[in-house]
């Protein structure tokens, strides 16, 4: 059992920690959510059927990060609104692009890590957390899809208005 | 209007655009999607924008996973298996020395468990197997006196299967066999060609790299064949074939010899996984498999009957 934690869980500790990081938004809480989520993955390890362990783990990992939030932080949740007010402010964004001209790629290509790090990190949760799952993560369109429990239409909505606000935060900025 | 099976509002192209950047298009529709944007400089700017913002995002740094952090996860594995929880998994009943038993018989079942080095550090310490005060967040459980032991037990244990194999004897290319093995239960799909029919399989990887290693069906045996893929080590693309135990997947790479020996079947196992080696003079074979050894001992003989 123990051989198996090590197996399945800590060769994706780094993954796990990037996820909560972006999920909470700091690192000292990331690794409180992680030590939480593999408390709660060696616990459920038996439940773990082979496949993506990479993907089991995050689910976790998401799911303490929400828990973990709403104990305490309960603040941040209420401000991410219902999805309907997103869908309106996606939908601003999602018709701007690309007959509008979008920032040059160079200008994205330059822009310094720290522009990026508060792009994302200014982006609402729902993207946030498609946009982190997809680049940072590195999981497919359906494995975050079964994560999230939402339409592959909807992983792809998501992540391409992350990606146009973020294009547009970092095109505009000096 | 084009007739590529493509979308043709210019949102549905984008999110296409963002998939073919994310290689969740199959070939033909990569092919119709690249043909549209090279003809339209509108689409091939917004491709270039998402290229460089995924290969931004992709630099950006990455949290480390300290020594300490990695220690304190391993313990967790370790120590919480030598004393099941009693109650609801929740933190501090998982990781908390339970009350009532004395320190000094403390020590005992952690040092089996975690075997080896872990055991001798353990019993040297007695007075620090100790419960620490219960203030700290995290419990009380002495992973500190613990912590250079179960560094050796996690780095052992955990993604070095690799750094393992390329210390022992037999090169890198069982540590590539590993990895391979590894890989493959990360990916979306651990096989290229998916038949459980070796008339499929065989001509499959002949088209591709004009080899063809024995493929017997052994489903009767327990162990079917599901299908094949190409590896890649030391440059060199092998054909391997993957068969499944209950809920196991077996890897079976084929190196083609040479005039090669026979040699008897050779343990390689660790790092949580099987392996074993063997030859038959047309082929150069590795078995891996998270199964246990005896049992993947079972599947070799069983394939090495059928093969000849």
């Amino acid at each position: 059992m123990a051989e198996r934690f090590n197996e399945v869980v800590l060769p994706h500790l780094g993954d796990a920690l990037a996820l909560a990081r972006w999920l909470t938004g700091n690192a000292a809480d990331a690794e409180d959510v992680v030590q939480d989520a593999c408390i709660k993955a060696h616990a459920g390890i038996a439940g773990y059927a082979g496949g993506n362990s990479r993907a089991w783990l995050l689910t976790i990992v998401r799911n303490t990060s929400y828990t973990w939030m709403s104990r305490n932080r309960p603040r941040s949740i209420m401000a991410v609104g219902d999805l309907g007010d997103l869908d309106d402010m996606a939908a601003a964004h999602g018709t701007s692009l690309p007959d509008e001209d979008g920032p040059e790629a160079s200008l994205i290509a330059k822009a310094d890590t720290a522009a990026l790090e508060a792009a994302i990190a200014a982006l609402p949760q729902p993207f946030r957390e498609t946009l982190v799952l997809r680049d940072i993560n590195g999981l497919s369109y359906r494995e975050i899809s079964a994560m999230l429990g939402v339409a592959m239409g909807t992983v792809m909505s998501r992540l391409a208005r992350a990606r146009n606000l973020l294009m547009s935060e970092l095109g505009s900025a000096p | 209007m084009s007739d590529d099976g493509l979308p043709n509002d210019a949102k549905g192209i984008k999110l296409m655009i963002h998939a073919l950047i994310d290689g969740e298009l199959d070939a033909a529709a990569a092919l119709a999607l690249e043909r549209r944007i090279a003809a339209d400089p509108a689409l091939a700017a917004e491709h270039a924008r998402i290229v460089a913002l995924r290969a931004a995002v992709t630099r950006l740094p990455r949290p480390d996973v300290s020594d300490a952090f990695r220690a304190r996860i391993a313990a967790l594995g370790a120590t919480a298996t030598a004393q099941p929880a009693q109650d609801e998994p929740e933190r501090d009943e998982l990781v908390e020395p339970r009350p009532g038993i004395p320190s000094a018989r403390q020590d005992q079942p952690r040092g089996d468990q975690l075997r080896g080095t872990t055991r001798r550090d353990a019993q040297t310490r007695p007075s620090q197997t100790r419960a620490l005060p219960r203030a700290r967040r995290f419990g009380s459980f002495d992973w500190r006196a613990m912590a250079a032991s179960i560094m050796i037990s996690a780095v052992l244990a955990s993604g070095a299967t690799q750094w393992v194999m390329f210390n022992s004897a037999s090169d890198g290319f069982a540590a590539a066999v590993a990895s391979g093995h590894r890989r493959s239960l990360l990916a979306a799909s651990p096989i290229d060609i998916v038949s459980s029919d070796r008339h499929t399989v065989k001509p499959w990887l002949d088209a591709r790299i004009g080899v063809s290693p024995p493929a017997p069906d052994l489903a009767q045996d327990g162990f079917a064949l599901i299908g094949g893929r190409v590896e890649v080590i030391s440059g060199r693309p092998v054909p391997a074939l993957v068969y499944r135990h209950r809920e196991h997947l077996i890897t079976l790479v084929a190196e083609p010899q040479q005039g090669g020996s026979t040699t008897a079947p050779e343990d390689l196992s660790s790092g949580g996984f099987s392996m074993v080696h063997w030859s038959d003079g047309a082929f150069s074979y590795w078995a891996i498999s998270d199964m246990e050894r005896p049992e993947l001992d079972d599947f070799v003989a069983r394939f090495r009957k059928a093969a000849v």
